[in-house]
């Protein structure tokens, strides 16, 4: 077992939380030097806590914390400020970014890199920036930073990929020139659009909508099957019986 | 020592209350048979009947004994505002202002996307069909200012746009009475951000 230790005034966001005990909170926080943890908040849920409007996701918090095994406790949190609170579709937006986090992040694993990235991405929300792009940078940091970085400059044999070829970008191997593969396949993405990717210029539609579909389908190849409930619930919106839209 | 299978299940049974762990059920268990076992009865009696009388409203959904309850039922009440609320707790504090005269509706719960709580798990089929009864003019949302709580006024408006309905949102900022000195950070932070022209 790890020794003790005292953490303090650690940059972190809350991911999720949800209730423990008759009155506390078991919060998973992704702060910037250790990662996502999990934190017992204690007397979190009593109503005249202190902690009760801090603990809200998405928020810039400085946390401190004690404790060395797998659950630790939260001793203080600030709330940091400077970034309006999320409403609409941008709340929704957010909620997809901490799902991919809460199921692709390992505890305790530390990624600066991506903790600002995170920032960026809600701040960008907050300011009602363009929520497809927002999305696709993250995913694209997410998955870089989690080791599965992607090749989107040069093939699967480490040629140059060409703006006016097509390819077939298969998980774990790369682009691989078309004609290898028929024309239907779904991993079909034109060479224009990785390398745009690869610039992370979105601003042509066709970067976009390509770009959405190669980062579906290897989101849900890494989460090994798990189904990502924001996703659905994002669906079910748009879909709901009855809608006359 | 082994204990009788009864008390076991008892223990068990209380488990199932939030926050309650094995220790505090075996104490509940121990202080019901032990030293009141008239409480013990009451409960028992009270819960059974509470199963076998309650229900949802099938206007405002909240617990009621009859099809619909008697506030719903009250002429009294203005039938064109419909109050959307997250719990029956939030609608009782919303009563209590003596302020609001429309009808309600209580969700029984919120939007929580992370642990896959969306519209169909909120049943909010029912709810759409409560607001499109057609005496409902304007619709105000009044579920907490949590983020779960934005997220389902956020998706019941957008439902509720389409169907060209009013909806509105109870207000947010300082509380009545407070002082900028003594009110936390994040507050004051929302209510610039929302403040209003004069």
């Amino acid at each position: 077992m790890s020794a003790r230790q005292r953490i303090d005034q650690q940059p972190g966001f809350v991911l999720h939380s949800y209730p423990y005990r008759e009155t506390s909170l078991i919060v998973e926080v992704f702060s910037r030097d250790h990662g996502r943890i999990g934190l017992v908040a204690k007397g979190a849920r009593r109503p005249m806590s202190q902690l009760r409007g801090v603990l809200m996701a998405f928020q810039p918090l400085l946390i401190d914390w004690s404790g060395g095994g797998e659950m630790k406790t939260l001793v203080r949190a600030e709330w940091q400020g400077g970034q309006p609170l999320l409403g609409g579709q941008a709340l929704l937006c957010a909620y997809y970014l901490n799902e991919l986090l809460m199921r692709l992040l390992p505890r305790e694993d530390p990624h600066p890199v991506l903790f600002r990235a995170y920032g960026d991405a809600l701040r960008a929300l907050a300011a009602g920036e363009g929520q497809e792009v927002i999305l696709r940078r993250f995913e694209l940091a997410l998955l870089q930073e989690l080791g599965y970085g992607l090749q989107l400059d040069s093939d699967a044999d480490g040629a140059p990929v060409r703006p006016e070829l097509r390819y077939a970008y298969i998980i774990e191997r790369g682009a691989v020139p078309l004609d290898e593969y028929g024309i239907d396949d779904p991993s079909v993405v034109a060479g224009r659009v990785l390398l745009d990717m690869a610039r992370g210029d979105f601003r042509e539609p066709e970067t976009l909508a390509g770009a959405k579909a190669l980062m579906r389908r290897l989101i849900q190849h890494y989460l090994g099957g798990q189904v990502l409930q924001s996703r659905r619930v994002f669906t079910e919106l748009f879909a709901f019986p009855g809608d006359p839209s | 020592m082994s204990t009788p299978s009864s008390l076991d299940v008892l223990i068990e049974a209380l488990r199932c209350l939030p926050g309650v762990g094995p220790k505090s059920a075996q104490r509940m268990a121990f202080h019901l048979l032990q030293r009141d076992q008239r409480g013990a009865a009451r409960l028992a009696t009270a819960l059974g009947h509470a199963l076998e009388v309650l229900r949802h409203c099938s206007r405002c959904n909240t617990f009621c004994e009859d099809e619909v309850c008697a506030r719903c039922a009250s002429p009294q009440r203005d039938a064109s505002q419909l109050c959307v609320v997250e719990m029956p707790s939030d609608l009782a504090m919303l009563e209590q202002t003596h302020s609001y005269h429309g009808l309600y509706y209580v969700l029984m719960g919120r939007l929580s996307p992370l642990d896959g709580i969306g519209p169909r798990e909120l049943g909010l089929e029912k709810f759409l069909g409560r607001a499109c009864d057609g005496a409902v003019q304007e619709v105000i949302l009044a579920t907490n200012f949590t983020n779960e709580g934005e997220a389902t006024a956020h998706m019941i408006s957008e439902l509720l746009k389409s169907r060209g309905i009013k909806v509105s949102r109870i207000a947010r900022g300082i509380p009545v009475g407070g002082e900028l000195e003594h009110t936390d950070s994040g507050t004051i932070a929302q209510a610039l951000v929302e403040r209003r022209s004069l």
